[in-house]
């Protein structure tokens, strides 16, 4: 493994995961209503846009992706994430995103290698 | 850090996972109908209770459970999740539960820490 000299490139940096994902989700359902034929290729969708642009700054850590779309439809939706990980190194970040029709959320997890 | 010397204790065992975290959600949810005021706290036991259970069995991993709990109302639900890591090490398990009133899905990640 290459030694990291700078300690900066290798922080989990919240903000920009959170453009990525919001520019994925965008990219993938922006305009869509919900559609039950197409919701599964749209999650694909965000979770391999989301980890191609995460893989793509180059920082040394594994991730992990997941994705959540729900139709509006009056019903309750609750979700909840607990980590045992390094608390210096590792970080994580969720979106919540909406239309009309729609909810999306999703959540990155950076684990440093 | 402790060195771990066994090949076979250091893989994911993504059944030993699945059962742990089946005895949460039935312990916490298992016999009650959905409420919207008691959710949050029922999704938070089901991911503190699954991560104490994990991280009992000692193996050298870092875990992150996620847990999603939705009232059944004919709403469609999807989700998709995706991993970078290695995956001679690392693995993950998805259990999804339902009772009358609704679904309860939770992932487990645990991702292998090189000593």
């Amino acid at each position: 493994m290459e030694d990291y000299q700078t300690g900066e490139e290798t922080a989990f940096v919240v903000d920009e995961v959170s453009t990525i994902v919001k520019e994925a989700v965008e990219g993938a359902i922006g305009e869509n209503s919900y559609q039950q034929s197409r919701v599964k290729q749209w999650t694909n969708n965000v979770v391999e846009q989301c980890l191609s642009q995460l893989n793509k700054l180059g920082k040394p850590f594994k991730y992990i992706v997941t994705c959540i779309i729900m139709q509006k439809n009056g019903a309750g939706l609750q979700t909840a994430c607990s980590c045992f990980w390094d608390n210096t190194t590792d970080g994580s970040c969720t979106v919540r995103w909406e239309n009309k029709s729609m909810y999306c959320i999703v959540s990155v997890f950076g684990l440093a290698i | 850090m402790e060195e771990y010397h066994s090949g076979d204790e250091v893989a994911f065992n993504p059944d030993e996972a699945s059962n742990a975290v089946k005895e949460c959600i039935e312990g916490v949810i298992g016999g009650v109908d959905y409420s919207q005021n008691k959710v949050n706290q029922w999704t938070a036991t089901i991911v503190e209770h699954s991560l104490t259970q994990l991280v009992k069995q000692g193996k050298p991993f870092k875990y992150i459970v996620n847990c999603a709990v939705m009232q059944k109302s004919g709403a469609g639900l999807h989700t998709a999740n995706s991993c970078y890591w290695d995956t001679t090490t690392d693995g993950s398990c998805t259990v999804r539960w339902e009772n009358r009133t609704m679904y309860c899905v939770v992932s487990v990640f645990a991702v292998a820490i090189t000593l």
